[in-house]
């Protein structure tokens, strides 16, 4: 029987190769469709945050206790009104990215130099173009480094995503535990922990290049090779 | 629209209150200032500079009071275009890290709409007034010493040509070594730009040197005085600012004035072929024992009253060096300092080997009574 | 071969509060009880095993100030590897070594979970100390041991505890999915509710894995109130969040994820509950 069913066996991945590569790219698509989400509407708060001030330490505690909800039961109270969509999929998805990306978009904007944005401010610059033109570039590092977290993190619950029917890779497992056959499994967890891990050392070195301005890196950042 | 004999900038019973803060930071503050002047804004820590400078290009509006800007009232102008009129150094240079050093000075030209070329000319033009280097303009801020980014700050206000430039302790984030040549800059630049210029310093010596007249405010934004640079050293208005300025008053005058300020005397002085005789005459009456022998314009040296001995002319050789010799537009602090380390009793005054006259401590002593009168 | 799941038959048209409320759905082999009690002590487990793997090493490397860059590293990577793949491919091995395919596979996986933030949390909070504290122990002529056991621990059992309460959270918030691989738990009514199609227990199951997080976050929340040293509690909270954040930045990897020197207090919590954001 172990020879039937090793960890892996490369003949059923050649012959599936096309429906392994399917699985890959619907994992990506998801991942980046939900990041690419998760910053739409992480902007949206965080602007909404910017403006009305008072409204900062609720958004804070309503991103985080998003979070905090467990995915199983996420995906779980999705299905009765959303069914197996990809909808119920990114529901959840969407709303575990906020919490990082919120802050990290705040936290960017707020370690900016406050002589700087006063310079801006002093030599004329309209509130909209210190906006865009200072504030949000030089918060650019810091929103990559969220956008980083949120990635990694993503990829991970998009496999668990195939409890609802979607999720690339995941669907690869759980058919995988189903008929107790290991080769799709093994391929689907081993292809999900590889695309967390690229994505995270892709991150890295965007990380690097990103702040071309800054000569002296904190220390910190070189640490996190 | 631009009348030259109406100050640029006048503050016209202008208060701060800040909604939090008991006491006002401004107070009551009318101060004009004249077009093309430099007005140093000086005063103890928290004393209202920040919030006066901030005042007129509407950072902050006023409690009460008004602002006028070429005679205009601010609150009838947009606070953009407004401060985009006016160049604006901070105190902490505040450039942008993200933009090369071309982009930190083409900032305001482009806000304005300026095309490329035109910036891109203003930008080269700038950095050669404010000396940097053009292959420094592809340069990051971090990658610039203090003083450079500072000169950075000041390229950066006068980017548009602005008739008025306000400066936040423009030097204050430098050593004092680079900070004189700042300052020395500075007016260099000023002698060709003719801003008018209202700079904030906590460092006397820089509103003295810098300023054409200085505003001294008391905690609270009151305005203590308001005057030259001499005449707030020789006569101070009240208790406050003989306090402020400290024990050495007359020290700082004397960094103030120029020898060419003094009436120049030629003093014992004879031209090379002279007669020993009249050369003999001349120290008699002046009383001295030294005298000064010219050759033309050009000053030889001295020669002692004894060795004048005899018949003949007063000739080149068995002359003395002079000792301690100024400009005229040396300090009359310079001026003393040489006199004294090289142990004489006068100075030589020459412009470019032209001789003008001499200096002697009595002099110097009697400039500073003269004006204190 | 096929995987044999008991799974918990309900008839279709009864609604959730009859659900919940029949006595029956909460005892028996398959009831809610002893499914929250498995999840609990799984949960239990897991955090004991984490806590002794990564208390005692990152406080030790940390009082010797070693290894700052690996750890940073191994923490980075810990978190970037999803769980629930990590354990879907453990459970083949699991079953060939003989361990059966539960509940091993999940096991190793939430440890490998949970220690991230754990050792985060004890590396930053030890070497975060105050370096005047830890001196004038030295000066007292503490042994170097007796600095880490005496004054280091106690002074970082605050932030420790955090990073501690952070991974339970975690924890008992994942550890539904092993329902998905082959085990059971209180996530087990949300797999059958979907495989049956069964809305009722799927909403009851999801309700139930959702309170047991937010419940077990909140008892916890008070737990470390309870127990931290009341010395270090009164220390000035800006205090004690500055000088774990200055630390904390030493050891980050993700400038988001660590709170400003100049954040208020409560900060210290978010930095904690990002600096560990993987979570499947
Ligand atoms: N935005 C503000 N809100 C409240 N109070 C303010 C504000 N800005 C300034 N102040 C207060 O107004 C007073 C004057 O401040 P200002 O910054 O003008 O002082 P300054 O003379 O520039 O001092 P320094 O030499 O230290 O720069 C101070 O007491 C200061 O605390
Ligand atoms: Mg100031």
């Amino acid at each position: 029987m172990s020879e039937r069913n090793p960890l892996l066996r490369w003949d059923y991945v050649v012959a599936q190769r096309h429906t392994i590569i399917a699985a890959v790219i619907e994992h990506v698509q998801l991942t980046l469709l939900t990041v690419v989400l998760g910053l739409a509407v992480a902007g949206v708060l965080a602007a909404v945050a910017l403006r009305w001030g008072r409204a900062r330490p609720t958004i804070g505690a309503a991103t985080a206790a998003l979070y905090t909800i467990p995915s199983v039961a996420f995906f779980g109270l999705l299905v009765p009104s959303t069914g197996l969509t990809r909808t119920t999929a990114l529901i959840p998805l969407v709303a575990y990215t906020l919490v990082v990306l919120v802050n990290a978009i705040l936290d960017g904007l707020d370690q900016v130099p406050p002589a700087v944005d006063e310079a801006a401010e002093a030599i004329g610059l309209s509130p909209l173009r210190r906006l865009l033109g200072v504030r949000l570039p030089l918060a650019v590092p810091v929103i990559v480094s969220g956008l980083r977290v949120a990635t990694v993190t993503t990829v991970g619950l998009v496999t668990l995503a195939a409890i609802v029917g979607q999720g690339g890779l995941g669907r690869l497992i759980l058919d995988g535990l189903r008929r107790a056959f290991w080769t799709p499994l093994t391929i689907g967890a081993l292809l999900s922990i590889l695309l967390a891990l690229v994505l995270d050392a892709a991150f890295v070195l965007l990380e690097r290049r990103i702040a071309p301005w800054s000569v002296r890196r904190p220390a910190s950042r070189a640490g996190a090779a | 629209m631009t009348d030259a004999s109406r100050p640029a900038v006048q503050l016209l019973a202008v208060s701060k209150h800040f909604p939090d803060s008991v006491a006002p930071a401004v107070e009551h503050l009318t101060l004009a200032v004249p077009r093309g002047a430099v007005v140093a804004l000086i005063g103890p820590s928290g004393c209202g500079k920040t919030t006066s400078l901030r005042l007129i290009n509407r950072l902050i509006d006023p409690t009460s009071g008004h602002v006028e800007v070429d005679g205009r009232d601010t609150r009838q102008l947009d606070p953009i275009a407004l401060r985009l009129g006016i160049g604006y150094v901070i105190q902490a240079v505040g450039l942008f890290p993200h933009r090369t050093i071309a982009q930190n000075i083409a900032v305001v030209p482009r806000a304005l709409g300026w095309d490329r070329g035109r910036t891109r000319r203003r930008v080269s033009e700038l950095a050669e007034l404010v000396g940097l280097e053009q292959e420094q303009l592809g340069r990051f801020p971090d990658e610039l010493s203090g003083g450079q980014q500072q000169r950075v700050g000041v390229a950066r206000a006068l980017a548009a040509d602005p008739p008025i430039l306000l400066m936040d302790e423009p030097f204050g984030a430098v050593d004092p070594v680079v900070r004189a040549r700042l300052q020395q800059e500075l007016l260099e630049l000023q002698a060709r730009v003719h801003k008018t210029i209202v700079l904030v310093t906590h460092d006397l010596d820089e509103a003295l040197t810098v300023a054409d007249r200085v505003a001294l405010l008391d905690r609270g934004g009151r305005l203590a005085q308001y005057a030259e640079p001499d005449e707030l050293l020789r006569a101070p208005a009240e208790e406050f600012v003989t306090e402020f300025l400290g024990p050495d008053r007359s020290l700082r005058r004397l960094a103030l004035l120029t020898v060419d300020a003094l009436q120049l005397r030629r003093g014992a002085a004879v031209a090379v072929g002279t007669s020993t005789h009249d050369a003999r005459a001349l120290l008699a009456r002046d009383g001295g024992d030294w005298i000064g022998v010219l050759d033309d314009e050009r000053f030889l040296g001295w020669v002692r009253g004894t060795a004048l001995a005899g018949e003949g002319s007063v000739t080149e050789q068995g002359l003395e060096a002079p000792a301690a010799l100024v400009g005229p537009r040396s300090t009359l602090r310079a001026a003393m300092d040489r006199i004294m380390t090289a142990r004489t009793a006068t100075a030589v005054v020459v412009d470019e080997g032209r001789f003008l006259g001499i200096v002697t401590l009595e002099d110097i002593r009697r400039a500073l009574a003269e004006r204190a009168g | 071969m096929q995987l044999e799941l008991a799974q918990a038959a309900l008839p279709r048209d009864i609604t959730l509060a009859e659900w919940l409320l029949d006595p029956t759905s909460w005892t028996g082999s398959s009831g809610i009880l002893p499914s929250l009690l498995d999840t609990l002590a799984l949960c239990s487990a897991v955090m004991l095993a984490a806590v002794v793997l990564a208390v005692p090493s990152a406080a030790l490397l940390a009082h010797l100030g070693r290894a700052k860059v690996l750890s940073a590293w191994l923490v980075n990577i810990g978190r970037a590897v999803p769980t629930f793949a990590l354990a879907a491919l453990l459970v083949p091995v699991s079953l060939r070594t003989g361990l059966g395919f539960e509940p091993w596979p999940i096991f190793i996986a939430l440890t490998a979970m949970a220690l991230p933030p754990i050792y985060l949390g004890t590396y930053t909070a030890v070497s975060g100390v105050d370096r005047a504290a830890v001196d004038a122990a030295r000066a007292v002529g503490l042994r170097s041991r007796e600095v880490l056991l005496r004054v280091e621990l106690p002074l970082a059992s605050s932030v420790i505890l955090t990073g501690v309460r952070v991974a339970a959270v975690q924890v008992v918030a994942t550890e539904p999915i092993r329902a998905f691989l082959g085990g059971d738990g209180l996530g087990r009514y949300v797999r059958d509710g979907l495989g049956q199609r069964n809305d009722t227990l799927l909403l009851g199951g999801a309700v139930l894995v959702a309170a047991l997080a937010g419940a077990v976050g909140m008892v916890l929340s008070l737990l470390q109130r309870a127990i931290e040293p009341t010395g270090v509690r009164r220390l000035r909270p800006s205090v004690r969040s500055t000088r774990i954040a200055t630390a904390a930045s030493d050891l980050r990897t993700d400038p988001d994820t660590a709170p400003h020197a100049s954040e208020p207090p409560g900060a210290l919590t978010g930095a904690m509950t990002l600096t560990d954001d993987e979570r499947d």
